[in-house]
């Protein structure tokens, strides 16, 4: 047993992320302080410089890039606009219809960009305002926002699939986008039935019903932005290019549509690449630390030992599902998802796999799982969005976020225990 | 004994210091990204349009994605964008909450330098020693791994920088 590493990596994680140290750098300096008491100091720094270097040394992560960077363009190039209105349109009957139009565009641009943070921004700054108007209590707004912004890391293409793909060695992306669809969809109408009780209940109102001209006529407006979807996803599960030539070819394709909108002009362009490399420099030091400290994880064998104490406890796998989802959701309220998802598919994917299930399907239930602490406080990074852009705080949006939480986690115990719901699609177009 | 507090010269060497900093990383990584995107757009292009594929553009695209990680990375440090733990942090006032940015602003410090500078020099060294070069672009792996150094050596400027503002904070609201 290791137990001197075990205790040296966690308390430092844990202690350094509790004062506040950045997440990343925490990751970095606890993986550091177990490398210097199983190590020499050189080959320690050695090690961790490499391990950072080598940990972004890989074609399939550079769509994250690309895709933040097309989700930025389709941002302000009027793309996200037009997706809400369609929404609006097409939803405007319901109870409570600007929640509802808020968690489907939502769906939309999350899915075309791939990233939750830029759906919680793009969709929240437009409908805030909005539903601040139609006199939609403000903390209700932002929770419906946050939680739906999610929607887009399942519905692909979806940027933490790809880190998915990455941490368990390689399991196929499209097969794993493809995995995504219904239960990204199922989290987005139990995320509207708890909407439209809440509204019911509040008596948020429709909005006015709109023709069947309108629809048609913003459907309309909505299908170059919507065919990007379609090239996207099209071109990666019929095999013609990579999720990362996807994603590249999506920037492109954002980028001659704002132009034609004539929403965003060439000198804009430098800002929205810097802001495009700053968002995406977040995720990849993120990346970059936890591939080290998942590397000095397994060089200190704690994936095997917690295999073997899991397994210990009970070999019935409906009970070890339940107690991965409880320790991952325990995981999420403290950490980002892409650290999450990269040092802790290497621990329990074993264990998955020992049990019998598919690696894609575990790939769906660790990242619905992960989705639920991106909207939890204290930390998690569409939180912290979502609440910027409504003006409100953490603290007033805790209890109004309560009930969209439970519709997740029932989707989540679905999910978890309906395999077929995430295998359906994938076997249907790839084998 | 307070000592006295930073003076008007150092202050605005120090809001000075910071913009040529922020302006010449976000160029930076700006030319970086801008030039990843045509990469894998030319290898797209040579692919299908004229079914010859290009051989060096995915060894590049690979590379050119660590130096926008890392330089990116001293970047988004430099607009605090990096995500942390904001409970304590957003608990304390007055004294107590600079002597803790200046814990955390440490920690910062020993990461850049320690990992990212040195551990990250010396593998540039230990890999130009070596002469090991990519396999299609036939680059020396040790200026690949440049970034890392390098991006250590802006996210400790940045920490200093902040250490800087930090104590000066303190100094003043002692008097």
């Amino acid at each position: 047993m290791e137990t001197v590493e075990i205790f040296v990596l966690v308390i430092s994680f844990v202690g350094l992320l509790l004062i506040g140290v950045p997440i990343a750098y925490s990751i970095g300096l606890a993986t550091l302080a177990t490398m210097l008491v199983t190590m020499g100091t050189w080959p320690s720094l050695t090690t961790q410089a490499q391990r950072i270097a080598t940990g972004l040394d890989s074609f399939a992560l550079l769509a994250i890039p690309f895709f933040i960077l097309a989700g930025q363009i389709m941002n302000r190039g009027g793309m996200a606009r037009r997706l809400i209105d369609f929404a609006r349109a097409l939803l405007g009957l319901l109870p409570g219809a600007l929640a509802h139009v808020n968690i489907l565009a939502s769906m939309l641009f999350g899915a075309i960009s791939g990233s939750a943070v830029a759906a919680a921004s793009a969709v929240g700054g437009i409908m805030t305002p909005q539903m601040e108007k139609d006199q939609y209590d403000r903390n209700y707004t932002a929770a419906v926002n946050i939680t739906s912004a999610t929607t887009g890391l399942l519905i692909p293409p979806s940027n933490i699939l790809i880190v998915y793909s990455l941490a368990s060695g390689g399991v196929s992306i499209a097969a794993l986008f493809l995995a995504g669809y219904l239960p990204g969809i199922l989290v987005g109408l139990s995320l509207m039935a708890v909407a439209a009780i809440i509204a019911l209940r509040r008596g948020y109102g429709a909005t006015q019903a709109s023709g069947m001209r309108t629809v048609l006529w913003r459907f309309l407006d909505a299908i170059p932005s919507l065919t990007l979807l379609v090239v996207v996803m099209g071109g990666i599960v019929a095999g013609f290019f990579t999720a990362t030539e996807a994603a590249a070819v999506a920037v492109l394709y954002a980028l001659i549509l704002a132009l034609i909108y004539r929403e965003i002009t060439f000198r804009d362009l430098p800002q929205i690449f810097i802001d495009a490399s700053g968002t995406t420099a977040v995720v990849l030091l993120l990346v970059a630390t936890s591939v080290g400290m998942s590397w000095i994880m397994a060089y200190v064998n704690i994936p095997q030992q917690l295999t073997e104490s899991l397994l210990a406890l009970t070999d019935n796998g409906i009970v070890i599902l339940l107690l991965i989802n409880v320790i991952l959701l325990c995981v999420g309220i403290f950490m980002d998802i892409t650290p999450a998802v990269l040092i802790f598919t290497p621990i329990f994917l074993p264990i998955a796999i020992t049990l019998g299930i598919d690696p894609i399907h575990f790939g769906i239930i660790i990242v619905l799982n992960l989705c639920i602490g991106l909207c939890t406080p204290p930390v998690g990074s569409v939180l912290f969005v979502g609440v910027g852009v409504a003006g409100t705080r953490i603290s007033d949006v805790t209890r109004p976020l309560l009930p969209f939480f439970i519709a997740m986690i029932v989707a989540l115990m679905v999910v978890t225990y309906f395999p077929g719901l995430s295998l359906w699609l994938p076997d249907l177009f790839l084998k | 004994m307070i000592p006295p507090p930073l003076n008007d010269n150092l202050q605005s060497y120090m809001t000075h210091t910071r913009k040529v900093l922020d302006r010449s990383l976000s160029t930076l990584v700006a030319i970086l990204m801008a030039v990843l995107v045509v990469d894998v757009l030319w290898q797209v292009f040579t692919r299908f349009i004229l079914g010859d594929p290009s051989s060096w553009t995915e060894e590049m695209a690979r590379y050119l994605m660590i130096w926008v990680g890392l330089i990116g990375a001293a970047y988004a440090a430099g607009r605090r964008m990096h995500l942390s733990v904001d409970l304590l942090p957003g608990k304390l006032t007055g004294n107590r909450a600079h002597i803790l940015r200046i814990l955390i602003e440490s920690f910062v410090l020993i990461f850049a330098l320690a990992a990212l500078f040195a551990g990250g020099l010396r593998l540039v060294w230990v890999m130009l020693t070596l002469g090991q070069t990519s396999a299609s672009l036939q680059l020396p792996l040790g200026y690949v791994y440049l970034a890392v150094p390098l991006s250590g050596l802006f996210i400790a400027w940045y920490a200093i920088l902040d250490l800087m503002g930090e104590v000066n904070e303190l100094r003043n609201g002692n008097r």
